[in-house]
């Protein structure tokens, strides 16, 4: 990569961060609402914690932190694809596509922003909760695991996300899709075990990969580090993030074709 | 009373109109009861839960939730009728202000009504069933009825003095704390920590309790009367809110 490709693909990650900063009405909804559940489950569930097939926990607080930490990033994740069909909505990618920068830097500086972003999240969400009682039982590292985890699960979601933007060119379709991730979110582990569940509800949470994304998580916020741990919390979104690349680039290329 | 009765079918039939404007708010409730039911299945082993279905204590929350999101939906509605300038021709013609107020009203309790029904059909289909007297299921309609009319006038108070979408959000957001800073999730007696104290002076928790009537164990006449007090009293507060909304765009 020469230095002046290198620049160009700085300056559009830049340029996705300040417009992520630049809109408090974008950034303050997937800070504060995942804040809130974990502060209304923290005093909801309480007493959960000892229920038969709960996972051994010193608080509900430190079972729900990866809960809150994967939908943040998810809901963030979004912010991101939408600039990304915003500016295919209104025409700045096809002012790009006239400047002689590398076309996958429209991607790549998005998808950037969403990284930064991800990792900024998974650290607010540690450092608001530490002073009521969090505790990340894996230590520094496994802490360091996971802002990683949370960089390459916003990567992982705002690459699909992005496809869907450049397949649309549509932020409206982009924002359409949060009722999806809700119904993942939910019908995963994120918020409760899915020991403690039954029936179909199970089966779809076992069936769900949200659940083993926000376990990975968990594994290192409630236990000692591991190479599984550190594994599960890595692996999965680094899996997801491949595939989504994948789709996205082959839509940028369309899109770019179509161009 | 012919102005109200125009007013509340033509909000009626833009639910056919504009589907997209309706669909949301109640596939919300729907999609809570059935997925908290679900999630939080465990937590009826809590010892002391007044349950053993999880279905049965989710349900009135989702109902109570779907019938307020149809009083706020009339809310939207007259924040797209203020803008389009519908609402001044409104103004202009021979009918009371309270007929005109009373429109909107007689609407949400339908969409209502088709909210509490459907989420309520959903909720059995998942198992719930009243313990002991089935009547129970009424106090799901009484509830529902209650926090839509508590709804519609705090969404049409907002919608008269901000008169954009500005309202919307504060709509939303209120009606979303003020029902998930209940019992919605847990018993107040098995909570812990600050959620305990606000739950338990929230006159919303006390609408809820009215919906559960029947549905959990410890119900009691006294709760029905002190939640049927609270709904009189936050509806009658939402539609003064309301009427001298609509009186200051006369001003």
């Amino acid at each position: 990569m020469s230095t002046a490709t290198a620049q160009q693909l700085v300056a559009l990650s830049k340029r996705s961060v300040q417009s992520i900063l630049r809109q408090p009405s974008v950034v303050v909804p997937s800070m504060v609402f995942p804040l809130f559940f974990v502060a209304l489950g923290t005093s909801s569930f309480g007493r959960a914690i000892s229920i038969p097939g709960f996972p051994v926990v010193d608080s509900f607080l430190d079972f729900a932190l990866a809960g809150s930490v994967v939908q943040g990033v998810l809901f963030g994740s979004i912010t991101s694809a939408t600039a990304l069909a915003t500016d295919i909505e209104t025409g700045f990618f096809d002012r790009l596509l006239l400047t002689p920068s590398p076309r996958v830097g429209i991607l790549v500086g998005r998808l950037a922003g969403a990284m930064v972003y991800g990792f900024a999240q998974t650290v607010f969400f540690v450092v608001v909760l530490l002073p009521f009682g969090l505790s990340i039982k894996s230590g520094v590292l496994g802490l360091i695991a996971m802002m990683v985890g949370g960089l390459l699960t916003a990567l992982a979601v705002g690459a699909v996300m992005s496809a869907m933007a450049l397949r649309t060119g549509s932020s409206e379709a982009v924002q359409g899709s949060f009722p999806l991730l809700f119904v993942l979110l939910f019908f995963s582990s994120a918020f409760f075990p899915r020991q403690t569940m039954d029936g179909i509800y199970r089966r779809i949470a076992d069936l769900n990969p949200v659940s083993y994304l926000v376990e990975g998580f968990r594994s290192l916020t409630i236990g000692d580090l591991s190479t599984v741990a550190v594994a599960q919390t890595i692996a999965i979104p680094a899996a997801i993030a491949v595939g989504g690349l994948g789709i996205s680039m082959r839509s940028l290329r369309r899109r770019v074709a179509a161009s | 009373m012919s102005a109200s009765t125009g007013l509340a079918v033509r909000s009626l039939r833009n639910i056919r109109r504009l589907p997209s404007a309706f669909l949301p708010a109640l596939l919300m409730p729907v999609f809570q009861v059935v997925s908290f039911s679900g999630t939080y299945a465990g937590i009826t082993a809590i010892p002391g839960f007044p349950t053993d279905r999880s279905v049965n204590w989710y349900l009135p929350m989702a109902v109570t939730m779907g019938a307020s999101f149809a009083g706020l939906g009339t809310g939207f509605s007259m924040i797209r009728d203020l803008q389009t300038g519908f609402y001044d021709r409104i103004r202009m013609a021979p009918a009371s202000r309270r007929d005109i107020l009373l429109g909107p009203y007689l609407a949400a309790w339908t969409r209502a009504v088709i909210a509490v029904v459907l989420v309520t059909v959903v909720g059995f289909a998942l198992g719930a069933r009243p313990e002991g007297n089935p009547a129970a299921v009424l106090s799901l309609f009484v509830a529902g009825i209650g926090v839509a009319t508590i709804g519609t006038g705090w969404g049409l108070g907002l919608a008269y003095r901000f008169k954009d979408m500005r309202a919307a959000a504060i709509m939303q957001l209120t009606l979303f704390l003020g029902l998930f800073l209940t019992d919605a999730q847990t018993p107040i007696d098995i909570m812990t920590g600050w959620l305990q104290t606000v739950a338990t002076w929230n006159p919303l928790t006390r609408v809820l309790h009215v919906a559960r009537l029947g549905f959990v164990e410890g119900g009691s006449i006294g709760d029905l009367v002190l939640g049927l007090i609270v709904m009189i009293v936050l509806g009658s507060l939402a539609w003064l809110f309301a009427f001298t909304g609509l009186r200051r765009l006369d001003d």
